[in-house]
């Protein structure tokens, strides 16, 4: 996913950062703040009003699976993995979390705020294309009633082309999808077929 | 008996650009004298300059000069966006503080820095939000290429989208490039309502001065129906542009009004000063501290140094060269320094219109 880079609603955003006490904390919250977000620092664990949080900037070295109270690599907003030790292992353990974005430990003066729209943007990418994947997957388990529905169509049409032509109408007709129509079409008694039925 | 404290100047008063550092070298410096003539102050400074030249492989080295070998841990300087990214790492490593007092891009805010100039919700955003009312919404965009042209123009033309305008074009000019002709030709081509002008230092000189010779042709250029607007010019550079600077518009916190600071540049470095000297003032272990626990102190607080940007609030005034000197064309009103336009957008009051007579 390219394009420009979304900058806007950062300020008053929620930033939890689920770190130990820590010169790191300090250094994010400073960059946090001065690009004005709102900062909650917890460890162990998040807690549940993590939930409504915007990003989560988590410790990749400390950090285990129970700490949060989602589904593995499920997370509801852009994360952000906080790396010290860079040894596959732990940053296995960051991706399969869902990191979106890292930020290398000791932080220092800045990184921040690239890790902050570069976390969205993987984010957002991501769950865009999982929908698409969820509706494409959708569709292509529609292909038996498409095919059942030009199969029924030909009856009135004749030929398989102007069967799919009057599934493509219907479709464009109801404005739905041509799955969605061959499902209509199918739950009716047959009839005769008519092209372009006026709205 | 005063406490002399040593204060870095790390301005490039040779080279492309030397003209906005003299203009800040000498608000410095007029401070200093100010800070030193008066008997009431704890504080003097000890001013040590460091001349990088216009190289920006200079700036780091000098910087890590004044911060290694001698006890100073606070440095005026740096013109350019570039020159100030180069500096940060050094200034991190040694704990040292740089007061910047130069107009630039946004989207910084160092622990290390003070940002004393104004940033684009204080410049860019006021300038267009009056311009394309005022001359239209067609704009062609000019830059120096690195980080200020890009980044200036990038914002500018998101404004523009989203007013509902358009961009003409958008070019670039290496750093100290005098080569202007294509720009010009295609604002020529393109007639647009107005020209956004990031260009610094000659390369800016040389387009003005082809503009005006355009619009000398051609009344379509002149600056009634197709000005140029500017972030970053001031009075400090208007001389080595002359004429061609007549009818330019320019956005900034501070035009020469009288007998005062001959430029914003100069107001800058010199509040700069002055403020480092209240800080410090206050006991002899402020000269160690930190700029975070500085800004902590009462005169830090009492600075106008935001404590979690270090940016400060700036009028946000608009003015237009006539008859060879600035005169203040619109007052945007005094605006925070929203360096990650973050904040909360300005009231509707500010982008309040005025006829230009």
């Amino acid at each position: 996913m390219t394009g420009p880079v979304r900058i806007a609603d950062l300020g008053g955003a929620r930033a939890i950062i689920l770190h130990r006490p820590h010169a790191v904390v300090t250094a994010l919250t400073r960059q946090l703040q001065a690009v004005g977000l709102q900062v909650t620092t917890c460890w162990p664990e998040l807690p549940a009003e993590a939930l409504a949080a915007d990003f989560v900037f988590f410790d990749a070295d400390m950090g285990f699976d129970d700490q949060f109270p989602w589904d593995k690599g499920a997370a509801p907003m852009p994360m952000i993995a906080l790396i010290g030790s860079e040894a596959p292992g732990r940053v296995e353990w960051a991706l399969a979390t869902g990191a979106n974005a890292q930020v290398l430990k000791p932080v220092g003066d800045s990184g921040v705020y690239s890790a902050l729209l570069i976390a969205r943007h993987g984010f957002e990418a991501r769950r865009t294309l999982a929908a698409e994947a969820a509706d494409l997957r959708r569709r292509l388990g529609e292909r038996q009633t498409v095919v059942r529905a030009v199969v029924q169509l030909m009856q009135t049409t004749g030929s398989e082309d102007a069967a799919y032509a009057a599934l493509r109408a219907a479709a464009m007709d109801g404005r739905v999808g041509l799955e969605e129509a061959a499902a209509r079409i199918l739950s009716q008694p047959i009839r005769p077929v008519t092209k372009g039925t006026p709205r | 008996m005063k406490r002399t404290i040593p204060l870095g100047l790390l301005y490039s008063v040779t080279g492309s650009y030397a003209r906005i550092g003299q203009a800040c070298r000498t608000g410095a410096l007029n401070a200093i004298a100010a800070i030193n003539a008066d008997t009431a102050r704890q504080v003097a400074f000890d001013p040590l300059d460091r001349d990088p030249g216009g190289n920006i492989d200079l700036y780091a080295p000098l910087c890590d000069d004044i911060l290694r070998h001698t006890t100073a841990r606070h440095i005026i300087g740096c013109v350019t966006s570039w020159s100030r990214k180069e500096v940060i790492p050094t200034l991190e490593k040694h704990g040292g503080t740089l007061w910047y007092a130069v107009p630039y891009e946004g989207f910084e805010a160092s622990d290390h820095v003070v940002y004393l100039h104004a940033c684009p919700n204080q410049h860019l955003l006021p300038l267009l939000d009056w311009a394309l009312p005022t001359y239209g919404k067609r704009g062609f965009l000019t830059g120096s290429n690195y980080i200020w042209g890009w980044e200036m123009n990038r914002l500018a033309r998101d404004t523009i989208h989203a007013k509902g305008g358009e961009v003409l074009g958008e070019r670039y000019l290496p750093l100290g490039s005098v080569d202007v002709a294509r720009m010009i030709e295609e604002i020529r081509a393109t007639a647009p309502d107005f020209i956004l002008n990031s260009l610094i230092g000659p390369s800016s000189y040389a387009f003005l001065r082809a503009l005006a010779e355009l619009a000398a042709r051609d009344p379509r250029f002149a600056p009634d129906r197709c000005p140029v607007l500017s972030c970053n010019m001031t009075e400090c550079e208007l001389a080595d542009v002359g004429a061609a600077a007549e009818g330019l518009i320019a956005a900034g916190p501070y035009f020469r009004d009288g007998a005062g600071f001959g430029s914003s540049h100069e107001a800058a470095a010199y509040r700069a000063v002055i403020a480092l000297a209240d800080m410090l003032e206050q006991s002899p272990d402020t000269a160690s501290l930190p700029l975070s626990a500085l800004l902590d102190t009462p005169a830090g607080q009492r600075s106008g140094i935001d404590a979690k940007t270090h940016h400060t609030a700036q009028p946000a005034l608009i003015a237009q060269v006539r008859g060879g000197a600035f005169q203040v064309v619109h007052n945007g009103g005094v605006r925070a320094g929203d360096p990650y336009l973050t904040g909360p957008a300005p009231s509707a009051s500010v982008t309040r219109l005025r006829v230009i007579s």
